[in-house]
């Protein structure tokens, strides 16, 4: 069950993908679980802009040994980084 | 010694059969599979009417089937051309043309990507995922169709040195990438000078960061199969997140690496390296863009049993010359040289008025000749007279030379060094780009009226790219509309990442662009 909390992450975080790095690639949609890697919305600057937006945005502190395929690799995953990153237990 | 790429891989195939030659996405293959999959492939293609020199696409995300499939063409006679797999279709589809691409290794999905006429062009494509509709007749193959070909040999053909091997298309200052010819000899003089430079082994592990369309590769796939070494390829998902492109080089216990300088220095910024993290390099070449002194420094004091070697050359010579990283001077230098040619190579510089420079302090344009250099670019005869031109500096016989467009200074230290273009390419994170195929494609979309591509310098990847743009009157775009419509001619690096509207540009006095004013004018894209 996605509480309005969860809706707006996720939101959040598509919109600013969409708006701040799929654009700049020419990119206009792209799914949830879809890798942003594979389509190219992500490059290796896109990667630390992304990373400096969960920090300063969504409040959560990304380690560099975070960076990573597994966690930033679609909407769906950086969704639950930022999760299990505000969630206490 | 071997005249013909593949011939470095029979050699090795029979010292080290059993040993793995290329590792990618967690499979990997031995010699004798390398060997006996591209033979397949190569009698394949012959059967299906590849001729010697004939052009034959690779269009796929890096994987094993990348090196079975260079390898296949070759032993076919013919030339490979590898196509950039993020590249929009648009893209892909005129290089297809304009070569005369007639059969595809490629993937299903993005055989159908690409439009109707391209694919009707197209005699053959072998797919490496399940071909989703049958009903396209024998046109499209499976790979699973190599187990019907012999493996044992490859088929009879003859070739020598002077053949093509491969096509490299670059980015083109009028709107259109080029295709730089390349014979098995221009890759052999690059691949032997290397060999012997760095002395690679069998015991050695190699990774491939470059994409396989950029020359760096040339060193990374058969410097590894000339030694019996094993290659390791790097894919997007590795390349992409500094952590976890540290914990591959650990991993694989990478011992020689090649790379652009942006991959390093990203890597020394976010992957949290320390001395003796990576106790298995010993030897990292770094090529395609200058390397930020200050980050270049960080990089030697933290791994300081490691050889460094900046090497430099367009890929119309692949690398040409080479400065070995003097840790001593290392402290005090503010600028590394790109230094001297490479052994079987001779570089020099021509200043303004026509003449070689031989003293220190002077400068000119850097020309190469030498068995390296390419021929020219692959159907535009234009273009290759202007690059591509007679030793007017040596009268015994014909031969060519190829000028650079880079402009170099001859140091106190005999080594050159770069100062900068004549025109206007760019480099970021070591793609070569033109700033006019940028504006090409800008302009191609109806409400432009104007265009200018600039670069603004970035301490990181070298520079980042700013577009300036007028309107026709009355009309107006979005950022973000431009960007998509630049998507579909020119690949993602090359987008601007930040564009301006104006009324009108500035002009010079002859009535062009004045991008000297532009650029004075930018300022630094903040992250």
């Amino acid at each position: 069950m996605t509480t309005a909390n969860e809706t707006t992450i996720k939101d959040q975080v598509r919109q600013f993908i969409r708006e701040e790095l799929a654009s700049a690639k020419g990119i206009t949609t792209f799914s949830d679980d879809e890798s942003l890697m594979e389509n190219g919305v992500i490059d290796s600057l896109g990667v630390f802009r992304l990373v400096t937006f969960m920090e300063e945005n969504l409040g959560v502190r990304v380690g560099d040994e975070e960076i990573s395929a597994e966690n930033l690799e679609s909407v769906n995953k950086i969704e639950q980084l930022v999760l299990s990153k505000t969630k206490k237990a | 010694m071997a005249y013909v790429l593949q011939q470095l891989l029979t050699e090795s195939a029979v010292r080290f059969p059993e040993k793995t030659a290329v590792w990618a996405r967690s499979r990997s293959i031995s010699y004798r599979e390398l060997d006996e999959q591209s033979n397949r492939l190569a009698h394949l293609l012959k059967q299906r009417g590849v001729k010697k020199g004939d052009r034959v696409g690779l269009f796929f995300p890096k994987r094993v089937e990348s090196v079975i499939s260079m390898f296949a063409i070759l032993k076919a006679g013919g030339v490979y051309v590898p196509l950039d797999p993020q590249a929009p279709v648009d893209r892909i589809a005129y290089i297809i043309s304009n070569c005369g691409i007639r059969v595809l290794i490629t993937q299903d999905e993005k055989r159908r990507a690409l439009d109707v006429a391209t694919r009707e062009s197209l005699e053959l494509c072998v797919v490496l995922d399940e071909a989703r509709e049958s009903g396209n007749g024998t046109r499209v193959l499976p790979w699973s169709a190599l187990s019907d070909f012999a493996a044992s040999h490859p088929p009879v053909i003859t070739l020598i040195e002077t053949d093509l091997a491969y096509i490299l298309y670059t980015s083109g200052s009028t709107g259109r990438p080029k295709g730089v010819m390349l014979s098995h000899q221009n890759a052999l003089t690059f691949v032997e000078w290397c060999a012997d430079k760095f002395q690679i082994t069998h015991e050695d592990r190699l990774s491939n960061h470059a994409p396989l369309h950029f020359d760096l590769s040339v060193f990374d796939v058969y410097n590894t199969v000339k030694a019996g070494a094993t290659l390791h390829l790097v894919t997007e998902e590795i390349a992409l997140f500094p952590a976890t492109l540290a914990k591959f080089i650990e991993t694989h216990q990478i011992t020689v690496w090649y790379s652009v300088p942006s991959a390093l220095v990203l890597l020394l910024l976010h992957a949290d390296l320390q001395t003796g993290k990576l106790p298995h390099l010993r030897t990292i070449l770094f090529a395609g863009e200058v390397f930020p002194m200050k980050y270049l420094k960080q990089l030697a004091e933290l791994l300081p049993g490691v050889e460094l070697d900046n090497l430099y050359g367009p890929t119309e010579t692949n690398v040409c010359t080479y400065y070995k990283v003097d840790r001593a001077r290392l402290a005090s230098m503010d600028k590394l040289p790109i230094g001297v040619a490479c052994e079987n190579t001779e570089v020099f510089a021509v200043s303004d008025q026509d003449e070689i420079v031989t003293k220190p302090g002077e400068s000119g344009e850097l020309y190469v000749r030498g068995p390296s250099v390419t021929y020219g670019y692959w159907g535009d005869i234009e273009k290759t007279k202007k690059m591509v031109i007679p030793n007017r500096f040596q009268g015994n016989f014909e031969e060519k030379i190829y000028r650079t467009g880079d402009l170099v200074t001859l140091g106190e230290d005999g080594n050159y060094y770069f100062v900068g273009r004549r025109d206007s390419m760019i480099k970021s994170r070591g793609y070569r780009i033109e700033l006019g195929e940028i504006e090409s494609a800008l302009l191609s979309h109806p409400s432009v009226r104007e265009a200018a591509a600039l670069a603004v310098p970035d301490e990181v990847v070298g520079n980042r790219i700013k577009a300036v743009v007028a309107a026709h009157s009355l009309q107006s775009i979005k950022a973000a509309e431009l960007q998509q419509h630049c998507a579909t001619r020119i690949p993602r690096y090359m987008i601007p990442e930040l564009i301006e509207f104006r009324e009108s540009l500035p002009k010079t006095s002859t009535g062009k662009v004045d991008r000297v004013q532009l650029s004075q004018e930018s300022y630094p894209i903040a992250v």
